[in-house]
């Protein structure tokens, strides 16, 4: 693969074959040089042949081999002669972060962590096997959350006012038709709503251990040594459900549009289409299902805490910071060539990051830019960003979404050995819980990059800016 | 003609190995018959979900799949039994498979699901489409398929 080194965290993937556009990837000169033993750069160039794509088939520094789509990719596309491809979105659509501060200090909770992690444990399902947050979910209700996202939580006690306005697109995506999800799909979720799942999903207990722009931190209520508790989850088994029976549809329906794509996961449609415009409406259902689900999952954190210190929701001050998600294809307008078009931004394992100033972010926001969460491994930390002016020139509005994976998960349960694991993580001072040990193995620290390494890309390309630096010391896994 | 169903011919452990895959798990599969390469990647992913040792035999489903190709074939197979646990929980200790043509009937033989009894492993989201393949060769047939996880 062709690699042109435009800038120290810049490359291009020169236009060759099949490719629409050039493909551009932000990493340092180490990054690269890992990637290049990985099918993710080829993943890269795939892209580059969806119709209608325009700009750069793009890669954040924390790219790794996906299904099609490369994790960690972005692609726009022409919102009247482009296609919307499932693959990339992914089978979690709506997987994202969400961020909640609290008025309490490190010092008060670590000697007590051991209460707080069961409680959460406890209260927050992993949603295998058992029932949801939420039982007995009819397919009527819950096709009302795919309707309604996080303002269903609000009309059912699970969220405030304030909680919608700090979520991407306010908790619920537009154009969500929840008669386009299947019925097998609303199944697979009856039961998880407000429920964890497994994988690289987690709930994160830290604290702020650096602060990197005091303004900032202040603007968004962060101050060094507060704990704050990151929920990564996604659309769950609906979700999954809904990607697969439209990449069935789609798959088939191909052929009949002349498209033709190097990877049978990339399957795409135009987006005027019937078989695009129904994906859209069941994706923006799925969406939403995400949405409420990290909604009432930081409702369960917050009756955890309280439970577990006998504290109230005053002393907790349990308040989101924001919310926002990494798999999702949303319609938007940027500039493209000097004009201003409507484009439909891919965003697969990528995070908006609008900067400053931006019409779609919250008054109280607004001329901050957009918070964006990036979380890292359980041993290290993840971080707090906001998005910046050049976002909106150079990535459509996106930055990276986590750290990414350095080891596959046969190598990380190789290396894990017989390790205690946990005892590692508790001399690093996190307690863990969790239902799996193949799970923590997965997920150890150095099966990782460092994300303090792909931050700084972004910061150097000035995509986004480092707010603040967190620090587990809990994390709940499914 | 349908085909009798496969008998069970090696022990689960023999049944696949994981490959690489930076984010996601991918497993290879070897077997000296079609049908037989279809009951194994059942078993798989039964193996995948639950530790096989702890699940018992005691109830029967059946579950029917048409396809025009070998890997859609798989696809769908894999993507109805992960149905069959995600949204009726069965888990399943073997299977047996039989070849009508475009068609596969599997019989699966396990219990429900039990997170007190059965020791889960992790979720798997979905069977993907990604470099999936399932190929006959003078040396027998083998498959390879990538889960999201």
């Amino acid at each position: 693969m062709e690699l042109i080194k435009l800038a120290d965290y810049l490359w291009e993937i020169p236009k060759t074959g099949a490719m629409r556009v050039p493909g551009r990837v932000y990493a340092s000169a180490k990054m690269i040089e890992g990637m290049r033993e990985d099918p993710c750069l080829t993943q890269v160039a795939n892209v580059a042949c969806l119709p209608g794509i325009v700009g750069y088939s793009l890669a954040m520094p924390d790219i790794h081999w996906g299904y099609g789509f490369p994790i960690g990719g972005v692609a726009a596309v022409d919102a009247r002669e482009g296609v919307i491809s499932p693959g990339g979105v992914g089978y979690d659509i709506n997987c994202g972060v969400r961020l909640a501060r609290t008025n309490l200090h490190f010092n008060v909770v670590e000697p007590r962590i051991n209460q707080v992690a069961d409680a959460l444990f406890a209260k927050i399902p992993a949603g295998v096997g058992s029932w949801g947050a939420i039982p007995g979910l009819s397919i009527e209700q819950l096709k009302e959350v795919a309707a309604e996202g996080a303002k269903w939580a609000l009309r059912n006690g699970y969220a405030t006012e304030r909680d919608l306005e700090h979520t991407e697109e306010g908790g619920m995506l537009a154009g969500a038709d929840p008669d386009r999800v299947s019925e097998r799909a609303y199944k697979r979720g009856s039961k998880q709503l407000g429920t964890l799942g497994s994988g690289n999903h987690f709930l994160e207990v830290s604290r702020v251990d650096e602060i990197y722009d005091s303004k900032l931190a202040d603007a968004l209520g962060l101050e060094l040594g507060q704990v704050t508790v990151l929920i990564h989850s996604g659309s769950r088994g609906l979700g999954h459900q809904t990607c697969d029976d439209y990449l069935k549809v789609i798959g088939a329906a191909m052929a009949r549009y002349g498209i033709n794509l190097p990877d049978r996961q990339l399957a795409a449609v135009p987006i005027s289409s019937p078989e695009g415009q129904a994906y859209l409406g069941a994706m923006a259902a799925a969406a939403n299902f995400a949405w409420c689900n990290r909604q009432v999952m930081m409702h369960l954190a917050q009756q955890a805490f309280m439970q577990a210190l006998s504290i109230t929701p005053r002393e907790l001050g349990f308040e989101l910071v924001y919310d926002v998600c990494h798999n999702i294809a949303k319609f938007e307008e940027h500039s493209v060539d000097g004009h201003k078009r409507l484009v439909c931004v891919h965003r697969k394992g990528a995070t908006r990051a609008f900067g400053p100033g931006h019409p779609a972010l919250p008054e109280a926001l607004r001329p901050l830019g957009q918070p964006v969460l990036v979380p890292g491994d359980m041993g290290r930390y993840s971080f707090v960003l906001v998005g910046l002016e050049t976002a909106m020139r150079e990535t459509f509005g996106s930055s990276c979404h986590g750290a990414g994976r350095l080891m596959s998960r046969v190598r990380a349960k190789r290396e894990a050995g017989s390790r205690d694991l946990r005892a590692e993580l508790k001399a690093l001072g996190v307690t863990v819980r969790a239902h799996s040990r193949a799970g923590v193995a997965e997920e150890m620290p150095h099966a990782y990059k460092d994300v303090a390494e792909v931050v700084e890309v972004m910061e150097a390309a000035r995509i986004t800016r480092r707010v603040a630096r967190l620090k587990p010391f809990a994390v709940v896994k499914g | 003609m349908p085909t009798k169903p496969t008998a069970p011919q090696v022990e689960d452990a023999a049944l696949f190995r994981e490959f690489e895959h930076t984010g996601d798990l991918g497993i290879e599969l070897d077997a000296p018959t079609r049908g037989e390469l279809f009951r194994r990647a059942a078993i798989a992913l039964a193996a995948l979900l639950v530790e096989s040792a702890s699940v018992a035999e005691i109830e029967q489903r059946q579950v029917a799949v048409e396809a025009e190709t070998d890997p859609d074939l798989m696809h769908d197979m894999l993507t109805e039994l992960l149905a069959l646990f995600a949204v009726d929980g069965f888990i399943w200790r073997d299977a047996s498979v039989t070849e009508a043509g475009r068609s596969l009937h599997v019989t699966l033989r396990g219990e429900s699901f039990d997170p007190a009894r059965h020791a889960f492993r992790g979720e798997i989201k979905a069977v993907t489409y990604h470099q999936l393949t399932v190929e006959n060769s003078p040396g027998g047939w083998r498959s390879r398929v990538i889960f999201d996880v």
